[in-house]
Order: structure tokens, then C-alpha cells, then sequence
């Protein structure tokens, strides 16, 4: 009993910064609505019956809330490790070619078929990540770096694949490739709604996150993280983990770009990542690194998307106000080290008092 | 008994002090002190480091700093030097009250500091480096060939010999110091403080500072001179002021009767007597040896060399020498943490040299690492994770797949208590607990994986009294268990407590393995690199 | 003929490198300082895009090219200070700082775009700067359209590559900038202050950043568009890791981006059979290959990243 309700109060001070940077970047946006003749409380409440409104928007919501969170969960692994994996982006679209490759051209039974391009996935994401890694822990090239120029190297890799090698050849010359399948598409959890199995997959790996931090690889990976120098005279290979990290890093996302593939887009088109990977990355941070939190975290910024579109419909306020409320959270989250610091010098001038 | 040598230098210069200090008293009337602070308090993170402590520095003076580490001398004058913001008192410079916010304050006070660890840009030339604490007379341009000149003037004047057009990671450790203190002088300073000078340094190189420092307080300037070294402030210290544990225990002035004992008393609050049990252990089979290792460091300059030794089981092999003589090197290709460049390492009757890092400690070689904030601990982290590291993976914390987190937690409770670990419990943060209690948990972590093969790099810098004779101990304990010891330290007193045998390593080299009985000026001679006469011509 | 045609295209090349190289030479010549004195800002593309509106809203509604520049750096001036005060006050994971202000100033330059100028079918539109002629140099075959036909803004940037090098290596500022990205206990303990000189390298990076997006608006495509930056801020990074933070060097290391660039383009024009996706990430590959290559070698600022704070004991 005890350690449930120790439990959940070291869980509500986690969350409870979350909360706070979240409430404050809402009310600064609300500003900027309010100066911009804009009734903010009208476009907030808009933006939230465009996500939970109805079973149909929720489903919706929860749909895009499956590649968040799968995207960041890989890029909370990495960020655990401190390696700064800003390549979301791309490694879900190589996810998605691989998915799509697979799925369209290998005449094999489905049943061989869908596990062997969810395979095919994992595997192209984890050369990309693992090529990162290479290059970091060898090379000591920058990740922050490489991770970026990959996005914009995949982008330009996908766009030539769905105008050249892979264009539909019935798609009237439009820049995608075939639809997968119908058999092999993900079915639909409620019908009549997008929402698809990807949910549970998605769940599923929630589950084995939360197990893997308690690992041994999953310790090695944040002691890694802590320290090179310690972790190295703890018989650690850091370059192996850094190299692994990056590789798991980078599964994920193409994981995500599987299950999209499968679940609602059903073949390749250009930029199909959109801003999913920035998006992961602030969703990280905001759920702590923590799997639970990115949950929450995912969901959230979810329905911020799929909840400003509606917003933009109806109310007129642009949607970039979306990206302006992410961006202001990211920076409260930050500045509650500012809070905590002077929490802590309270503290100590209680104690020479 | 053993720092004969040094006592002999210091009855020499002696002479020297008397009729000088006696020249200057009989010229003055009444003067005001360079420095006075007045009942300084400083705090951190709740635990006081100075404590109401006064302090006052005489013109034209050496006054010595005293007290071990941790004792709150740093932290004293890091105040003086704006540094650090005294949490309540005073200070005065030449009778003025002032408000010391910034290092830029403390220089235009004309107040110098020579850093334990050099502010030195390494990038940059000795003149770049002088000129970044100056205003330009071009502003806001470099003035570069005027402040050069003057280097070479200043330079030539009190003996300095620096190169103003090198760079600074071309200097030898002496003549980084000697910029320093260039530095200061450059910019007028009257006041000079001086952390730790010698810890360093050389007793050859000592000596060469002494006579440089005294020619500064010839030409007026006060000079502060922290240390924990009895001997160096018997040596040049014509007044010293004593800090325990952040307060202070005595001022006297420093005469030829002045005694260790008398100082030792003040700073450690009573006469230090260690007293060991289990020196006497039978000391078994070869454990490892080093036969011809050489090693080059990470810029690719020979680190090690022909180096070659041997550790039984049950024996403490002393490794002395003076910092950056190649121990740090040794130590991790002992752990597996670098490739050598020749000769060979074994361990009983297998090669040590194609072991990884972890099959290191699977054959229970264990590290008490030289720094342990940095190579030792996740400072982050609690301290049950921490008393994990070298065994997370074994089968008493490892399950099939997940740690264990009650096994975890048993075993942090058991060495808590079994070492005695103060703490708040095993779930506090490593960073909040004191540096003894920090150097415990790796004992403890060490020390249980019942190691073969026990390095300890200096384990008890830093470290108080009490936690000094404790970690000590400790190592005997390992002893009498029969593992081999290396000790790596620079403290000729721990070398000469627990070591059967001493290896002096200067420069890369093992300069002679003696017995204790040899005595300590041997031994230093060893440390400053002078071989006996009958070997000069082995050399090569 | 084709000996005739050879000259145009490589002239249209040439002249095209050094235009399409300057919003990368820009903002790559203030992040020098900013870099140097320990702080990566991977903000540089939200500052671009906030300086390119600023510009451009400054010129439209005044008249005055100069006024949209000069709002441009003192916007991008304004912007960098949110990563100031994040990486230096608060000593914030600096990837991720940057992150958000890329974010914010992506956002934030369009939704005010649209809340100044509403739903438009055309776009707005200015003159932007016209070329120089220097002169009548302009009329000189080969030599004047490659090197004398640009606008003043390219003849600044230029100017700003020797600047830049003189302060840092000639000047007292320059000097406090290495040692503070280098070492800062040392630079703190000789009275610098070390914050101090962040907050000024990354606000200098800020204006060079303001100023390298106004270039794309007012200085090169007449108007604004959400997406005009594409990318160059982030590039502008690794051109200056490419150069080892030395202008000179940036100035040749953003004409090789650039080059590649306009090389795609031009060649696209021509009809060669080249899948043009390709050519578009060649600056991209590139930069990685140049990255890999000097990162064995070069030693980055000893405290690249690293927050510094005088109280840590």
C-alpha cells in the first residue's frame, strides 16, 4: 500500500512541471489569440471538440497519437543515452519504403508477407541508426548533425522513388506508389472510424519500453548516458552501446512508419513523415523520457494537431498557433529549472535560518 | 623523521628571514595589513565551509594557509578573490571595506591568484593568455607587441624564463605555474595567493618557487600561500593561520621553534597516530606482472616505459611519484582501458593485455578510481544504483531479463551498514553525501567483489582524518585477504604506512623499487627523477 | 554556338553560386561567434525565418529596403535572446533549446504573416534590391556578371567575412570570445564575464541570422513564403563546423554548398538527365561526408555545450 502511494506522489512530481509548462504555454497563446483579435477560450474549445469531441474525432486523435508516441519512445532511448537523435523524420520514412517494397512487390503469402515487411522495417531503420552510431562512436561525428541531414537525404531518397522506381504506373502520373493490398491493411478496431490495430501494437510496445529500462541493457544503455568514463571502467563498451542505442533509437520510428503505412496510408507519397519527428522530439522531453509520460504526452500534442485543424476551419486562427503553443511548452518545460533552483535556495536558506 | 631533507633546505633560508624581518620592523611604525576579513561565513548547500573565520595578511609577508583538505582554505580565498559571495562578514584591503563581487574586482584591488588547477588556456600563447586579463591600451584592439615586450622585461627581472610566443599546452607543468604567477605580477598585484603551489610540482621544482617567491616579498608584495603541507609552510611561511573544518584554530608566527607537532596539533585537532593492524600478512604467489610495458598517451607521447614490476598476493606494492608520471596511464591498462605499445602484463598465468574492461573485473581485478566524482560515481544517481555498477549483471541483483530492484536494495543496505555509509538512506543522491561517504560506496563496491588484483589511485585525496585512517584500513583488510595492492599515491605518508614494498615511477619510468627502510630522502630523489650515481650511465 | 552557350551556363552558375551562397555564408558567419564562445544554436532556422518576415513586413509597410533590414537583425537580435537566456541563464540542453526556437520562430513567422497580411490569392510583393554596377564593371565580359552584377547585401556579406575574421583574431572581444568557449573557469577567474560574452556571441549570431533571412526576402525573391529558409539555417551550422570555425574558410565552404545547389538547378534547366532528387541532397551527403571528415580531427571548443556555472564546485 505504502509504495503505491510513494509510487504515485514521485509520479505526480514528475508530471506535475508537465502540467504547469503546458497551462502556461496555453495561456501565452491565448494572449497572443486574444491580441490577435482572436476569442482564445472559443478557438481552445474548438481545438478541443475537433480532438475529443465525438467517438469519430477521438478516434481520429488516437490514430495520430500512434506514430507520436512510437517516434518518441525511440527518440527518448536515444535521449537517455544523451545522443541527441533529431532523425524521426527520416527513419520513419525508411520504415515506411521498406513496409510499402515489401508489402507491393514480394509475391508471398500474406501471412509471410506482413510479418516480413514489419521486419523489413525494423531492419532499414536500424541500418540508418546504426550507421549514426557508427559514425559517432567511431568517427565522432556529430549525431545532432548526421540525424538531420539524413532527414533531408530520405526525403529526396522518397520523393525520387515515388516520381521514378516505384511510381504507380495506373496513378495517372501522380507522385505516389500502389496501394497496398486491401488484405494486408491493419483493420479497424471501431468500425466506421480510421482508428486500426496499430493501437495495440503501439501499446504493446509501451509495455516492453517500461520493461526495458529495467534491463540490463536498458541500465547499461543510462549508464552509458551518465558517463562515458564510468560506465567505461564498469566494463561497458560505449561505442557498442552507443551504436545499439542508436539502432533501437531508430526501430522505433521506422516501426511507426510501418503501422502507418498498414493502418492509413496504404502506400508512399512525398514528405509522408510531415512534422511527426520534431513533434517526437518535443513529446520526449515532455513526458520526461519516461514511457508513461510520453503517453500522455502524445496524446496530447495529438489532439493539438488534430484539434487545430478544426480550429483553423471553424475559428479562422491559423494553425501554425499549434506549433507556437509546442514550441512555448518545450521552452516552459525548460524554465522550470528556474523554478526548482530557486525552490532549492529557499530551501537552504531555511536551513542556515 | 623522513622529511629530514626538506627540514635541512628550510634551516638554511632561515637565517635569511630573521635579519630581513628584523630590518623591516626596526623601519616601521605602525602599519596597515594588506588583508583583513573579518568574521567570514560561507554556506554550501547547508553545510558551512567557513565559519566566522578572520584572516590578515601582513605587507611584504609570506603567510601560510593551513589545514587538510576540505578544511576551508579554497573556499576562504576564493571569497578574497570574488569567487565566491561570503554569505556574512567583512574584508578590508590596506584598512579600506570593500565589496569583492567579481575576480575583476579582486584585480583592480590588485589582488593575484595562482589556481591548484591553472587558468591557462591551452589553446592559446602565454602572451594571448596575459592579455585576456588586461585592458587592451588600444581598446579595442590588441596591443600584442607592447604587452610581449614587457613579458620578456618581467620575465628577465625575477627569473620567470618564459617564451611569450608559446603555447601554453607546450609548457611544462613548472612553467604554466611560472605564467601564472607572470600573470599576476603583470597586472601590479600586491597581493598574491597561491593554491596549493607544490602539489604539482617536483621537490626540485618546489625549491626553484620558493626562491621566486621570495624575491617577490623582497620587492613588497604579500603573498598567501594555501597548503596542507607542514613542511613547505615551516619552509617559507613567516606567519600562518590554521583552518579545521571550516574554522579556524590558531595565527602564530612561524620561528625557528616552531614545531610540526604544535602546527599538527591545530590542524587536525589532535596528534595524529595511525595505528594499523594487519601489516603482517604472509604474502603468497605472483599475482601480476609487468614485464617491459610501454604505452603512449592520448596525444601519441610515450607515457610508459620498459616499465616492469611485480605483486604477490597479500603484498602492497607503493607506486610513488608526483602526478603525471604515467600512474593514471598504468592504472587503466591494469583495467583494460588502454592498448599499450610493447611488452607484457599477466595475471597469475593469463594475458592481461587481450582482456576487455569487463573481463578485467570478471577476474576481479577492481579500481579505486583517482577521481571519484568524475570515473567513479554517477553522481546523479542514488546510492543503490551506484553499489551496483560492477555487479548489476550478476546473479545476485539479475534476474533473467530485469534487475532486481529488492535485490538492489538489500545489498545497499547491507553495505551501508557494513561500511559504515552515511547517508539518509539508500535512496539518496550520491552528489549530497561527503566526499568520505562518496569514497565509501566505492570501497564498498569494490572491495565486495572480493577482488584479486586492488588498484587504489591516491584513495584518500581529499579526505578527512577520519575517513583517511578508515580507507586505510580497509585496504589492509584487503591485504590480509590476500589480494595484491597497487597503491598509487603522491602522499609519501600513505605510501610509507601501508607498502611493503615502493616503486618510484618519474617520467614514465620506474626509477627503482626499495623497501621502506631506504628512507624518504632516497626516495625523493627518486621522485625528482636523480638516479644513483652508479646508474647514470644505465640511462639510455 | 555551343562554345557560347558553355559561357552563359557557367557564367548563370558562377553568379548564381555566390547569390544562392550568401543566406548560407550569413547566418554561418554569426554562428563563428557563437559557436566559439561554447553554444550551438540549432535556432539559426527559426531566427532566419523571423528575420526574412521582419524584413520583408519592414520593407513593405515603409518603403525602405534599408528600415526591412535593419528590423530583420534587430529581430533576429530580439529572437536569439530566448536562446540565450535558455542555453546561458538557464543552462538548458542546447539541442533541445534550439529545437524549440525553431519550432516558436517557424510558427510564429507564419501565423503572423497571416494575422498582417490575411488570406491573399497573389502574395505581396516588394522590388528588392537591384544590382549594383560598380561602375560600368558590370559590363565587363565573363569577369562582370559573375562578380559585379549582385546587390549591395552580397557585397556586405562579403565585407562581413573579413570583419568577422578581424575581430576574432585582432581584437580584445575576439580574444575573451576563444577563451571563453574554450575554457571559462579561466576566462571567468581573469575577469571576463563569461555570460556576458555568450549572451553578445549568440545575440551577434542572432543579427547575422536576421540578417541572412532578409536576404531571402528582400534580397532575393521579392516576397515571403512559410518555407523560404528550407533548411539553410541548419546548414549554416555545419558550414561552420565544415570550416573549423574560421570565416575564410566559411565563405569557401558555403560557396561549395551553394554550388551544389545551383549546379542542380541549372543543370535541371538544361535537360540533363540527372533525377534532379538526387542533386538535392547532394549539399546534404556532402555535408555529412565534410563532417565525418573533420570531426576525427578537429578539436571542437573545449566547452562546446556545456553550460557554465561559477558556483558548481
Amino acid at each position: 500500500m505504502n509504495i503505491i502511494i510513494k509510487r504515485s506522489k514521485t509520479m505526480a512530481k514528475q508530471i506535475w512541471p508537465s502540467v504547469l509548462a503546458i497551462f502556461f504555454a496555453l495561456l501565452l497563446s491565448g494572449f497572443l489569440l486574444f491580441a490577435t483579435g482572436h476569442n482564445p477560450l472559443r478557438a481552445y474549445a474548438r481545438l478541443f471538440d475537433g480532438a475529443f469531441g465525438n467517438l469519430n474525432r477521438f478516434a481520429e486523435t488516437l490514430v495520430k497519437t500512434i506514430p507520436i508516441l512510437i517516434i518518441a519512445l525511440g527518440t527518448s532511448v536515444a535521449f537517455k543515452c544523451k545522443l541527441w537523435n533529431i532523425g524521426g523524420n527520416g527513419q520513419y520514412t525508411v520504415g515506411a519504403i521498406a513496409a510499402v517494397a515489401v508489402a507491393v512487390y514480394v509475391p508471398l503469402p500474406y501471412f509471410i508477407r506482413i510479418p516480413l515487411s514489419l521486419v523489413a522495417s525494423i531492419v532499414a531503420g536500424m541500418i540508418i541508426g546504426g550507421g549514426v552510431g557508427l559514425l559517432r562512436a567511431k568517427m565522432n561525428a556529430n549525431e545532432v548533425i548526421t540525424t538531420l541531414m539524413f532527414n533531408y537525404i530520405i526525403m529526396y531518397f522518397l520523393s525520387w522513388l515515388v516520381n521514378g522506381p516505384m511510381m504507380d504506373p495506373e496513378g495517372f502520373g501522380f507522385p505516389q506508389t500502389q496501394l497496398i493490398p486491401d488484405q494486408m491493411k491493419l483493420q479497424s478496431i471501431i468500425p466506421g472510424t480510421r482508428l486500426h490495430f496499430g493501437l495495440f501494437l503501439a501499446l504493446i510496445i509501451v509495455v516492453v519500453a517500461f520493461i526495458f529500462w529495467k534491463t540490463r541493457t536498458g541500465f547499461r544503455i543510462s549508464l552509458v548516458g551518465e558517463s562515458h568514463e564510468v560506465a567505461q571502467a564498469s566494463g561497458v563498451s560505449v561505442q557498442k552501446h552507443i551504436v545499439l542505442t542508436m539502432m533501437i533509437s531508430a526501430a522505433l520510428p521506422a516501426i511507426a512508419g510501418w503501422i502507418d503505412v498498414f493502418g492509413i496510408h496504404g502506400r508512399l507519397q512525398e514528405n509522408l513523415p510531415g512534422e511527426l519527428g520534431t513533434i517526437a522530439i518535443v513529446v520526449a522531453l515532455l513526458g520526461g523520457l519516461n514511457p508513461i509520460g510520453i503517453v500522455f504526452a502524445s496524446l496530447f500534442f495529438s489532439a493539438l494537431v488534430v484539434g487545430g485543424s478544426t480550429m483553423q476551419r471553424f475559428e479562422g486562427v491559423p494553425y501554425s498557433l499549434v506549433g507556437i503553443i509546442q514550441g512555448l511548452v518545450i521552452v516552459f518545460v525548460i524554465c522550470r529549472v528556474v523554478y526548482e533552483e530557486f525552490k532549492e535556495k529557499r530551501r537552504v536558506k531555511q536551513l542556515v535560518h | 623523521m623522513y622529511l629530514l631533507w626538506i627540514e635541512l633546505s628550510r634551516v638554511g633560508t632561515m637565517f635569511n628571514f630573521m635579519t630581513e624581518k628584523a630590518i623591516k620592523e626596526a623601519g616601521k611604525v605602525i602599519e596597515k595589513p594588506l588583508v583583513q576579513m573579518i568574521q567570514i561565513k560561507k554556506t554550501f548547500s547547508g553545510i558551512p565551509a567557513n565559519d566566522c573565520v578572520d584572516f590578515t595578511l601582513k605587507e611584504g609577508s609570506v603567510h601560510g594557509l593551513l589545514g587538510e583538505n576540505g578544511a576551508g582554505k579554497t573556499t576562504l580565498m576564493n571569497i578574497l578573490f570574488g569567487l565566491y559571495e561570503p554569505d556574512s562578514g567583512k574584508v578590508l584591503i590596506k584598512g579600506e571595506p570593500v565589496k569583492i563581487h567579481s575576480p575583476l574586482d579582486a584585480m583592480n584591488l590588485k589582488i593575484g591568484m595562482v589556481h591548484q588547477h591553472f587558468m591557462l588556456v591551452k589553446t592559446l600563447t602565454v602572451t594571448e593568455n596575459i592579455m585576456l586579463g588586461i585592458k587592451s591600451t588600444r581598446t579595442p584592439f590588441l596591443d600584442t607587441r607592447m604587452i610581449r615586450n614587457r613579458i620578456i622585461e618581467l620575465s628577465g627581472k625575477y627569473g620567470l624564463d618564459i617564451d611569450p610566443d608559446a603555447k601554453i599546452w607546450q609548457l611544462s607543468v613548472g612553467q604554466q605555474q611560472r605564467v601564472e604567477i607572470l600573470t599576476a605580477i603583470f597586472k601590479g598585484a600586491d597581493i598574491l595567493i597561491l593554491d596549493e603551489p607544490t602539489a604539482v610540482l617536483t621537490p626540485g621544482e618546489s625549491e626553484d618557487l620558493f626562491s621566486i617567491l621570495r624575491e617577490l616579498r623582497n620587492s613588497g608584495i604579500g603573498i598567501i600561500l594555501i597548503s596542507h603541507k607542514l613542511e613547505e609552510i615551516l619552509a617559507i611561511a613567516d606567519e600562518v593561520t590554521i583552518l579545521r573544518n571550516g574554522v579556524k584554530t590558531g595565527e602564530t608566527l612561524v620561528t625557528p621553534s616552531t614545531t610540526k607537532q604544535e602546527l599538527t596539533r591545530m590542524m587536525v585537532g589532535r596528534d595524529v597516530l595511525f595505528n594499523f593492524t594487519g601489516k603482517d600478512v604472509n604474502i603468497g604467489k605472483e599475482c601480476l606482472s609487468l614485464d617491459h610495458l610501454c604505452a603512449i598517451d592520448d596525444r601519441g607521447v610515450q607515457v610508459l616505459q620498459d616499465v616492469s614490476f611485480s605483486i604477490k598476493d597479500g603484498e602492497i606494492l607503493g607506486l610513488a611519484g608526483v602526478d603525471g608520471n604515467g600512474q593514471k596511464e598504468l592504472c587503466q591498462i591494469l583495467t583494460g582501458l588502454r592498448k599499450t605499445t610493447g611488452g607484457t602484463i599477466h595475471l597469475y598465468d593469463q594475458d592481461l593485455l587481450t582482456m576487455t574492461p569487463k573481463q578485467c573485473i570478471d577476474n576481479k581485478i577492481f579500481h579505486i578510481p583517482e577521481d571519484r566524482q568524475k570515473s567513479g560515481l554517477i553522481m546523479d544517481w542514488d546510492v543503490q544504483k551506484n553499489l551496483i555498477l560492477k555487479n548489476y549483471d550478476s546473479k545476485s541483483i539479475s534476474g533473467r531479463f530485469c534487475l532486481s530492484e529488492q535485490r538492489i536494495g538489500e545489498q545497499a543496505d547491507t553495505m551501508i551498514q557494513e561500511y559504515n555509509i552515511k547517508t539518509p538512506g539508500r535512496e539518496e543522491v550520491v552528489k549530497k553525501l561527503s566526499g568520505g561517504n562518496q569514497q565509501k560506496i566505492i570501497l564498498a563496491r569494490e572491495m565486495e567483489g572480493d577482488p584479486e588484483l586492488l588498484i587504489a589511485s591516491h584513495p584518500t585525496r581529499g579526505l578527512d582524518i577520519g575517513a583517511m585512517e578508515y580507507v586505510r584500513q580497509r585496504i589492509l583488510d584487503q591485504k590480509a585477504n590476500g589480494a595484491a595492492i597497487l597503491l598509487v599515491s603522491a602522499d609519501l605518508e600513505e605510501i610509507f604506512q601501508l607498502s611493503d614494498r615502493i616503486a618510484v615511477i618519474y617520467n614514465g619510468r620506474i626509477m627503482g623499487i626499495v623497501s621502506p627502510d631506504a628512507g624518504i630522502s632516497k626516495i625523493g630523489m627518486l621522485m625528482a627523477g636523480i638516479m644513483e650515481t652508479e646508474n647514470v650511465g644505465v640511462d639510455a | 554556338m555551343s562554345n557560347n552557350l558553355y559561357i552563359d551556363f557557367m557564367i548563370s552558375l558562377l553568379a548564381g553560386t555566390i547569390r544562392i551562397s550568401i543566406p548560407i555564408l550569413l547566418p554561418a558567419l554569426g554562428q563563428i561567434y557563437t559557436q566559439r564562445s561554447g553554444i550551438l544554436n540549432l535556432g539559426v532556422e527559426g531566427i532566419m525565418i523571423i528575420g526574412a518576415l521582419s524584413g520583408f513586413v519592414g520593407a513593405f509597410f515603409t518603403g525602405s529596403l534599408w528600415f526591412g533590414v535593419f528590423s530583420a537583425v534587430v529581430a533576429g537580435l530580439l529572437f536569439s535572446l530566448i536562446m540565450g537566456f535558455l542555453s546561458i541563464t538557464i543552462k538548458a540542453n542546447q539541442v533541445i533549446a534550439g529545437t524549440a526556437l525553431t519550432i516558436l520562430g517557424t510558427s510564429l513567422a507564419s501565423f503572423l504573416y497571416r494575422v498582417i497580411f490575411g488570406i491573399r490569392k497573389l502574395p505581396p510583393i516588394i522590388d528588392s534590391f537591384p544590382s549594383l554596377n560598380f561602375l560600368g564593371l558590370s559590363k565587363i565580359p565573363v569577369i562582370g556578371p559573375i562578380f559585379f552584377n549582385h546587390n549591395i547585401l552580397v557585397y556586405l556579406a562579403l565585407f562581413l567575412v573579413f570583419f568577422t575574421w578581424f575581430v576574432l583574431e585582432k581584437t580584445t572581444f575576439g580574444l575573451k570570445v576563444k577563451a571563453v568557449g574554450e575554457f571559462p573557469r579561466a576566462a571567468d577567474s581573469k575577469g571576463i564575464r563569461v555570460g556576458l560574452i555568450r549572451y553578445i556571441c549568440v545575440a551577434i549570431g542572432g543579427m547575422y541570422a536576421g540578417l541572412g533571412g532578409a536576404f531571402m526576402s528582400i534580397g532575393y525573391m521579392d516576397t515571403y513564403m512559410d518555407h523560404m529558409i528550407a533548411g539553410r539555417g541548419f546548414i549554416a551550422v555545419s558550414v561552420v563546423i565544415f570550416s573549423r570555425w574560421d570565416p575564410k574558410r566559411a565563405l569557401f565552404a558555403a560557396l561549395l554548398f551553394g554550388g551544389a545547389n545551383v549546379l542542380q538547378m541549372r543543370l535541371q534547366s538544361i535537360g540533363v538527365n540527372i533525377p534532379n532528387q538526387f542533386l538535392l541532397a547532394l549539399p546534404y551527403v556532402l555535408t555529412i561526408l565534410v563532417l565525418v571528415g573533420v570531426s576525427k580531427k578537429v578539436a571542437f571548443p573545449s566547452a562546446f555545450t556545456i553550460p557554465y556555472s561559477r558556483n558548481s564546485k
